[in-house]
């Protein structure tokens, strides 16, 4: 029996884990991949202040301190259920199982795909695949590849790829239709690219944040927004075009563009061929939340943090009892509001694991959450503290909804 | 390929013609899509395509807000029968 157990040795359950073991407790750390490190593993960009933020050194750094403090790990293990028996928590992998009192859910965001008729091909696949295999394996996924999905990851990934001397054709939308939607809409997209338009060098872009303010002047910026796109690291982003297939005899040789109108309504006759060896499909991201579901925790949808997030409070505690969540399992933020949060969860852990005094720290370490998130470089949603605020009135209900059963 | 061919669950090969064409004619909810058409029943257990369902019969009805819309089953991960036979001892 461990006191402690962590699923995800992301920046969340690594921070979690170093919180807890600091504090005595026994701390083991599990995980489905085979390095640690979670999603911060690919990340790499030069902050506003000039310095770099290198996941892979950022990684190595919180591994060798869990290590240090004697926490144990268990790589590539995927925990596949998670239920309680007899007061406490069983977790299930392929070989072991495992036991604890107080069991921390780390275990991040997945990628939500869209569907582009040629999909299917191989040399296609997920803009964070193409981001691991470049930033963490060291493999180009190609020579020239076009990225479909225009938004903050797509656009990070776009220029970390460039880094690495790969060519991208360029960043473009995916062809409206029933599943598409929003991502697929010039006017969205612009609107949502405008939130990160202090990453962008481009003056148009910064010049078009301050001048689209109203509807109107959105979809004026669209109508005349220029069809070769405007360049971010120089890489063309084309809000007036999308992606009707992807074509190639086994795998991909190139996509078939067409001109969109502002509404994203493909303009017939414009379909042109672009030619490159792989192709990156950029959806956004969500909470992944399958271990919280199969425990029996209350959700609550809620799109500015991405999608369903188990019901929780500020102590990273959920409604059920030794049962806690830290990192992208409660909303999509940067590897900085994570570690924040995995600091929490783990003082909370050592709290009800019996050690006192913990107040102080814990409340400091709440406001230190909404710090970091103010000063965050990477905004995932404009509306993440909305969404923030929606979910701790859902907290409420729940806690008033409770009572009267009891009473 | 056209859009109607284009492919939404890869591991059972159901179609987005197929999804948008029940979901129609059934006023089908994310679950009931899934049982009709084995999207999201694969291999893969709905890790890629789950999303896509669910916003496919989110045009015949809006997302339910307290609920998963599609219920999450161990074991959430492939595991082989001899692993998820075997008595721990
Ligand atoms: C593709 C992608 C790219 C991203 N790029 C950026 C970026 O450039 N900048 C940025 O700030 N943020 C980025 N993010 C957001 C990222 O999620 C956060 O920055 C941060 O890594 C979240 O930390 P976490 O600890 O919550 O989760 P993660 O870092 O995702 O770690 C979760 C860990 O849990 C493990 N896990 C999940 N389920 C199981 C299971 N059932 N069994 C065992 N192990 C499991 C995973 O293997 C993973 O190692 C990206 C996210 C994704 C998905």
């Amino acid at each position: 029996m461990n006191d402690v157990i962590i699923v995800g040795a992301g920046p969340a359950g690594l921070s979690a884990g170093i919180t807890c073991a600091k504090k005595g407790l026994g701390v083991l750390i599990i995980d489905e991949y085979m390095k640690p490190g979670g999603r911060l593993l690919g990340q790499l960009y030069e902050e506003p202040n000039g310095s770099w933020w290198n996941g892979i050194q950022e990684s190595t750094s919180l591994y060798e301190h869990a290590v240090d403090l004697g926490i144990q790990f268990q790589l590539n293990t995927p925990v596949n259920n998670i239920e309680k028996l007899d007061q406490s928590w069983v977790i299930y992998t392929d070989k072991h199982t495992f036991n604890t009192d107080h069991l921390l859910l780390a275990t991040g965001a997945a990628e939500s795909p869209v569907p582009v008729p040629g999909w299917t091909l191989p040399g296609v696949m997920s803009v964070g695949a193409a981001q691991v295999m470049t930033n963490v394996h060291r493999v180009k996924p190609g020579e020239r590849g076009v990225i479909i999905g225009v938004n903050v990851l797509s656009a990070a990934i776009a220029m970390e790829l460039q880094l690495a001397g790969i060519d991208v054709a360029c960043l473009t939308l995916p062809k409206l239709n029933k599943i598409t939607k929003n991502a697929a809409q010039p006017k969205d997209v612009l609107e949502s690219l405008l939130h990160v338009s202090h990453m962008a060098p481009s003056p148009l872009i910064r010049f078009g944040s301050k001048l689209m303010k109203n509807d109107f002047m959105k979809k004026m910026g669209v109508t005349f927004y220029p069809k070769e796109g405007v360049k971010m690291w120089d890489i063309p982003i084309q809000l007036r075009k999308a992606v009707i297939n992807i074509y190639g005899d086994g795998e991909v040789e190139g996509i078939t563009s067409a001109t969109i109108d502002a509404n994203g309504e493909v303009v017939s006759g414009s379909e042109e061929n672009i030619a490159c060896d792989f192709v990156c499909i950029a959806g956004g991201l969500y909470p992944l939340t399958e271990l919280a579901a199969v425990a029996g925790c209350p959700f609550y949808l809620i799109d500015e943090l991405g999608g369903y997030v188990p019901l929780h409070n500020e102590r990273m505690e959920t409604t059920l009892d030794g049962l806690y969540v830290a990192g992208n399992i409660t909303g999509i933020e940067g590897a900085k509001v994570a570690i924040a949060q995995g600091v929490t969860a783990g003082l909370s852990i050592a709290e009800n694991a019996g050690i006192s005094g913990l107040d102080v720290d814990i409340q400091h370490s709440i406001q230190s959450i909404e710090l970091t998130r103010d000063k965050a470089y990477i905004q995932f949603h404009p509306e993440v503290k909305k969404g923030k605020r929606i979910l701790k009135e859902q907290w409420k209900e729940y806690e008033r909804s409770v009572k009267k059963l009891v009473h | 390929m056209t859009e109607e061919e284009m492919i939404v669950c890869r591991c059972e090969e159901v179609s987005y013609e197929e999804l948008l064409q029940t979901a129609t004619k059934y006023n089908c909810s994310p679950r009931e899509l899934k049982l009709r058409t084995r999207a999201g029943m694969g291999y893969c257990g709905g890790r890629t395509c789950r999303g896509m369902v669910d916003t496919v019969a989110s045009t015949i009805k809006a997302q339910e807000r307290t609920q998963i819309s599609l219920k999450y089953q161990p074991p959430i991960r492939p595991i082989t029968f001899g692993d998820l036979g075997r008595q721990d001892k």
